[in-house]
C-alpha cells in the first residue's frame, strides 16, 4: 500500500493568536483533508519556539490581543522573522488573520505617529484610525483563473491597512469595511500567503478558500490536484448569513 | 429626601404602573425618567443601606439568586434587579419599585447584578456606603462589544476604584479577577476550588495565558475550567491566593446538583448544592461567603444551598407532552465548555436543541462558537436520537456540529420555533436545549403559547 499522504500545518503563536474561534481553522483543515482520506499533522509553535529545518505546507497565523503584541513582535524578530520570510518567499502556503495578516506587513503606525515594526513579509503597512471597523462581512474573491466566489465572516479592527505596490487585495468588498473602509479592497496576496480581515474561523464556512489553500498546498507536494469534497452545510451556512445581509 | 428626588421617585413608579398596565415587560424605561429627572437619585435611595453589588462575566444572576436566600435565611430584607436588567437604568428601576412613595427603603441589603461596564455608573453613588462586591470571574465575553478581557477587567476596576471602602470578595482561581486586589479596601475575601473539579478538564485557558502583571507564562497546580485554578508565576510570584472559602471534594456528581465538602472560614462543612454542573459550584462558594460575612450560621448556609430551586433560563424544566424540555442559557465559550461538561455527564438519549442568535445581547460575532469544545461531547451525544439546530444563526451551529464529528444524518435546522417545539412535543423524549440568550427570550416566548411558564424574573 502507498504511503498514506499528508500535509504538514504549522500553527504559529497558537496560544497567543487564537483570539475569536481561530482553532476553527486549523479543525476545517484537519477535518476536510481527513474527509478525502489524507493525514494532517499540526505542529504548534509558541514564544522561544522554531525549528527551520521542519518542512511545513500550511502556516497559520490568527489574532490576538493589544496586551501580547509587544512579546509577540520581540519574539518574532528574535527568533521567527528570517524563517517565516525565507517561506513566503519560497511559497508556502500562509494564512493570516487578522492580527497575524498585520504582523506580516512591514509595520504599524499609531496615531501618535510611533512605529512598531513588524516582519516587513508583505508590502503591506497599517495605520491606527478611530474608527471601529466591525460587523459581518462579505467580499468576492478572484482566482488565479478568474472564477470568482464570495467569502463571509466578522472583521473588528481599528487599524486600516494598505496595499503595497507588490500585492494584490484578496478579494474586492461587497459588504463591510475590509482593509480600510476607503479603497474597497479587502486583505492581500502575495505567492502563497492568503491574508484578511474575516477574523476567527474563517475556514469553516467558507469551504472555497478553505480548499482553494489546502488545494495549493497539497498540489505544491504532490503535483496532483486535490480532490473534489462536498460542502453543503458549509454552502447552507454561507448562503443563509449572505441572505441576511442582503447581498 | 429632596423634592426633586421623591418627585423622582414618584415619576418611575408612575412609568412602572403604566408599562405593566400594557403589558410591557421593560425595565429600563422608569430608570431613565427618574435619572433624568434626579442623576443622584441613588445616592438619596440607597441611605444607610447596606449594599451588595455582583460583578463578572458569568455567574452573576445565580449567584445573586443565591445569595438572596442566604440574606433571607438570616431574617433579613433585600430588594434585588431583575435579572438582566443588570445596567444603571435597571439598578435604578429597583431602587424606584423597593421605595415608598416618601422616598424610603425598608430593606436592610440592596443586591445589585451590576454588568461589567456599568459597574461605574452604578457604584459611583455609594462612594462612603457600606458596600461588598463579588467579582465572580473574567473570561471572554462577546469581544465586539467588551474588546479583549482586560478591558474588562479595567472596566470592573473602574468601578471599584469609586470605592474606597469596599469589601472585596473575589475568585481566587482567576488570575484576571485576583488581579483587582490592589485596589484599596476594607476588607478582602476569597473563594475559590482547592483541586481539579474534573478528571478530564478543559484545555482551553487562553483567556489569560500570560501573568497581568510581568507577561510570564502562568504555570498551574491545577486547572479548574477554562483558565481558573492553582495558577501562579515564576517570574514575578504572583499567585493565587489562599481562600477564606474553598470548595475541599466534590463527593457526588448527580443531575441536577452535587455533594460536596467545603471548608468555610477554617471549619469543614458537607453540604448538597441543588445547581447543575461545576460553574455553579463557584456561584454557591462566592454566595457562602457573603453568606459569612453576614453571619449567617453553618446549619442554615447548608440548608440554603441545599433547598435551591433552579433559576430562570439557567436550567430550566418545563414538561412537554409526555418529554421534558431542559433550557440551558450560554453566553460565551467558557458557560458553553460547562454546559457541555453537564451534558457529558448526562450522557443524552433524547433530543439536543442548539440555538444561537447574533443580536446585540447574544454577541453579533458568533466566532466564539469556534472556542468551544464541542468535540468532548461527540461520543457522549452518540446515543441522542436527533440534533435540531434554531435561531439566526442555526446554519453556523450545525457546521460547527459537522465539524466535531456529530452524526449528521441526525441533523435538522427549524428556525421556526413553533414547528420546532411541536415536534419536540410529538416525540415525547427529554430534550436539552441550549440557546443564546435572545434565542431563549423567542423560544421561551413561543413555549409559553403550548404550556404555562414561570415570567420572566428574578
Amino acid at each position: 500500500m502507498a504511503d498514506k499522504k499528508e500535509l504538514h500545518i504549522c500553527h504559529l503563536y497558537y496560544d497567543i493568536l487564537n483570539l475569536y474561534g481561530d482553532n476553527g481553522n486549523i479543525r476545517t483543515m484537519e477535518k476536510r483533508l481527513a474527509w478525502r482520506g489524507i493525514d494532517s499533522k499540526v505542529t504548534k509553535l509558541s514564544f522561544g519556539e522554531v525549528d527551520t529545518t521542519e518542512e511545513y505546507d500550511i502556516i497559520f497565523i490568527g489574532g490576538g490581543q493589544d496586551f501580547e503584541q509587544e512579546l509577540l513582535v520581540k519574539d518574532l524578530f528574535e527568533y521567527k522573522a528570517d524563517w517565516l520570510k525565507g517561506e513566503i518567499e519560497k511559497g508556502t502556503v500562509i494564512l493570516g488573520i487578522c492580527g497575524g495578516y498585520q504582523m506580516l506587513g512591514k509595520y504599524y503606525e499609531a496615531a501618535d505617529g510611533t512605529k512598531v515594526d513588524f516582519l516587513g513579509g508583505i508590502d503591506v503597512y497599517t495605520t491606527a484610525s478611530d474608527k471601529r471597523m466591525i460587523g459581518n462581512f462579505v467580499y468576492e474573491y478572484t482566482r488565479d483563473n478568474g472564477e470568482e466566489f464570495p467569502i463571509v465572516g466578522f472583521e473588528n479592527h481599528n487599524g486600516q491597512t494598505w496595499l503595497g505596490e507588490g500585492v494584490k487585495p484578496m478579494g474586492k468588498m461587497i459588504k463591510g469595511y475590509g482593509n480600510n473602509g476607503e479603497d474597497g479592497t479587502e486583505g492581500a496576496r502575495y505567492k502563497n500567503v492568503f491574508a484578511t480581515y474575516s477574523h476567527g474561523p474563517l475556514l469553516p464556512k467558507n469551504a472555497r478558500i478553505a480548499d482553494e489553500i489546502l488545494g495549493i498546498a497539497y498540489e505544491r507536494k504532490y503535483g496532483e490536484a486535490l480532490p473534489k469534497l462536498e460542502m453543503e452545510m458549509e454552502d447552507a451556512a454561507l448562503n443563509d448569513i449572505k441572505k441576511q445581509l442582503g447581498c | 429626601m429632596s423634592i426633586r428626588s421623591i418627585a423622582a421617585v414618584w415619576a418611575g413608579k408612575f412609568t412602572t404602573k403604566i408599562l405593566k398596565i400594557v403589558g410591557s415587560g421593560g425595565t429600563s424605561l422608569p430608570g431613565k425618567i427618574v435619572l433624568k429627572m434626579c442623576p443622584n437619585i441613588l445616592q438619596h435611595l440607597a441611605g444607610d443601606m447596606k449594599i451588595i453589588c455582583v460583578t463578572g462575566t458569568n455567574g452573576k444572576t445565580t449567584t445573586c439568586h443565591v445569595i438572596r436566600d442566604m440574606i433571607e435565611a438570616k431574617g433579613n430584607t433585600v430588594f434585588c434587579n431583575d435579572a438582566g436588567a443588570n445596567l444603571l437604568n435597571g439598578v435604578v428601576s429597583a431602587f424606584v419599585s423597593a421605595a415608598t412613595l416618601g422616598g424610603k427603603i425598608d430593606k436592610d441589603y440592596a443586591l445589585l447584578e451590576c454588568d461589567e461596564a456599568a459597574l461605574k455608573s452604578i457604584v459611583q453613588y455609594f462612594g462612603e456606603k457600606d458596600v461588598t462586591a463579588v467579582v465572580t470571574n473574567v473570561f471572554r465575553d462577546q469581544l465586539d462589544r467588551y474588546g479583549e478581557v482586560l478591558t474588562t477587567v479595567n472596566k470592573i476596576r473602574a468601578g471599584l476604584e469609586q470605592l474606597p471602602n469596599v469589601k472585596l470578595v473575589l475568585n481566587a482561581d482567576c488570575s484576571l479577577t485576583t488581579s483587582l486586589n490592589d485596589l484599596p479596601h476594607s476588607a478582602i475575601y476569597y473563594y475559590g476550588v482547592n483541586g481539579p473539579l474534573y478528571e478530564v478538564t478543559s484545555s482551553d485557558i487562553s483567556d489569560a495565558v500570560y501573568c497581568i502583571h510581568c507577561k510570564t507564562k502562568y504555570k498551574y497546580n491545577y486547572h479548574t475550567f477554562g483558565h481558573l485554578g492553582g495558577f501562579y508565576c515564576e517570574q514575578c510570584g504572583y499567585k493565587r491566593q489562599p481562600v477564606q472559602v474553598g470548595l475541599t471534594k466534590v463527593i457526588e456528581w448527580k443531575d441536577a446538583s452535587s455533594v460536596v465538602e467545603m471548608d468555610v472560614f477554617g471549619k469543614k462543612i458537607e453540604t448538597e448544592v441543588c445547581l447543575p454542573g461545576g460553574y455553579n459550584l463557584y456561584n454557591a462558594l462566592a454566595a457562602t461567603t457573603i453568606a459569612k460575612l453576614i453571619e449567617l450560621p453553618e446549619e442554615k448556609i447548608v440548608s440554603v444551598l441545599g433547598g435551591l430551586t433552579t433559576h430562570f433560563g439557567r436550567m430550566e424544566q418545563v414538561k412537554l407532552g409526555d418529554g421534558t424540555l431542559n433550557l440551558v442559557l450560554v453566553k460565551n465559550p467558557a458557560g458553553f465548555n460547562e454546559v457541555l461538561q453537564f451534558l457529558i455527564q448526562q450522557k443524552p438519549t433524547g433530543n439536543i436543541v442548539f440555538g444561537l442568535n447574533d443580536n446585540y445581547a447574544d454577541g453579533k460575532d458568533i466566532s466564539w462558537i469556534y472556542d468551544v469544545e464541542f468535540e468532548r461531547l461527540t461520543e457522549h451525544a452518540a446515543g441522542a436520537k436527533h440534533f435540531y439546530f434554531t435561531g439566526k444563526r442555526a446554519y453556523d451551529i450545525q457546521l460547527r456540529l459537522k465539524y466535531a464529528d456529530f452524526a449528521t444524518e441526525k441533523f435538522s435546522v427549524e428556525k421556526d420555533y413553533k414547528t420546532l417545539i411541536t415536534q419536540l412535543q410529538q416525540s415525547g423524549e427529554q430534550t436539552f436545549l441550549v440557546l443564546s440568550y435572545t434565542c431563549m427570550l423567542e423560544f421561551r416566548d413561543k413555549l409559553s403559547e403550548f404550556v404555562p411558564l414561570k415570567k420572566y424574573e428574578s
